[in-house]
């Protein structure tokens, strides 16, 4: 349960950007890797409430998956894992080994966690204050 | 309405720049750095007692940082087996982080150490999400968890290549046949290492030490 302090970590890396922009942010957009352990609904939560009196209150989160990727030094396979659909497991999770030769291999993606964009409605242009009318 | 791109800011990048300087400072004092993971109650403390034992009768110094929510229990443990140790409470966090283990470090005379066990809290997963800096990890379940234990937790053993499943001589007594975490373990990871290991006894403790890469030799 540490979304509240990934979502902290968010604000304080979006907020600099943020003070510069003609316009209300709407949505500050994640992208995360399908290997991570967080919570989408918990970080949402989170970051609607870390975001309240910033430039980024009412703004939502959006959160993109990375899917994960393994690199094969066998047979120099790059690329998505094949992932488990055994249905006792009730995730979809991605399975450590090549998809090609079926040799061990290293991740190389899928771990991600990185602020990608800011949507932007320059129409509504943000109080001095940083709270929202809505 | 328009977006604004940004290059790849990663959040938690402090944390990966802390476990990489943890990595280094104790690679340059020669320390190697074992991690063990797993879940509240499945015996990582002894796995780490039977390992000490094994050590301080073949010339190894060791030392531990005991990764708590509380209490100062385990820390007490290691250092009945004449370990250096720090005592590192989270106090209520569900994971040990890379910064936490690098004031831990301050503590610890690195250059008189060989061996440094690092402790985290007991949980299956959001140590995932937190490097410390450590050369090899082991995940350690227990079969008294039940059968399932794996496939409730994927995540963590498809991210870790070493998994230990202790008690087995407790697998009759709780009607769980250890070769059914054996087997989801190799489906998620099929290049993984499985140890199964009795601590109070000691069975396995040998294997697991070769698996974690640790010596039981004296270093010059």
């Amino acid at each position: 349960m540490h979304e509240y302090s990934v979502a902290a970590e968010l604000i304080a890396a979006v907020l600099p950007h943020a003070e510069g922009i003609s316009g209300r942010i709407i949505a500050v957009v994640l992208r995360k890797g399908e290997l991570r352990i967080l919570s989408d609904h918990a970080l949402k939560e989170a970051f609607s409430i870390a975001s309240t009196g910033t430039l980024l209150e009412g703004a939502t989160l959006e959160i993109e998956q990375v899917p994960a990727a393994v690199h094969c030094q066998h047979c120099g396979f790059q690329g998505r894992p094949e992932t488990l659909s055994d249905p006792r497991f009730h995730l979809a999770v991605p399975v450590l080994s090549c998809p090609q030769c079926g040799k061990d291999v290293e991740i190389t993606g899928g771990r991600e966690l990185l602020v990608d964009r800011l949507s932007v409605d320059e129409q509504d242009a943000p109080r001095e204050d940083g709270a929202s009318d809505a | 309405m328009h977006d604004i791109r940004f290059s790849g800011e990663q959040i938690l990048a402090r944390q990966l720049e802390l476990a990489e300087q943890v990595r280094k400072r104790l690679a340059e004092q020669s320390v190697h750095a074992v991690g063990f993971m797993g879940a509240i109650g499945s015996g990582k403390t002894s796995l780490i007692e039977r390992i000490m034992e094994r050590l301080s009768s073949c010339d190894v110094r060791y030392g531990a940082i005991a990764g708590d929510s509380a209490g100062d229990d385990d820390h007490r443990r290691f250092l009945s087996h004449g370990a250096v140790s720090v005592n590192l409470n989270t106090c209520d966090d569900c994971h040990l982080d890379a910064h936490r283990v690098s004031h831990a470090l301050d503590q610890i005379p690195l250059e008189s150490l060989d061996v440094l066990f690092i402790e985290n809290v007991g949980n299956l997963i959001c140590p995932v999400d937190f490097p410390l800096g450590t050369a090899v990890d082991a995940v350690v379940i227990s079969v008294t968890e039940g059968d399932d234990i794996v496939r409730k937790h994927p995540k963590i053993f498809t991210q870790n290549d070493v998994l230990v499943i202790n008690k087995i001589d407790l697998a009759s007594a709780v009607n769980v046949d250890p070769q059914v975490l054996v087997r989801d373990y190799l489906v998620l990871n099929p290049h993984g290492r499985v140890l199964l290991t009795n601590a109070s006894s000691a069975e396995g403790i040998d294997d697991l030490m070769t698996a974690l890469e640790i010596p039981c030799t004296s270093t010059p």
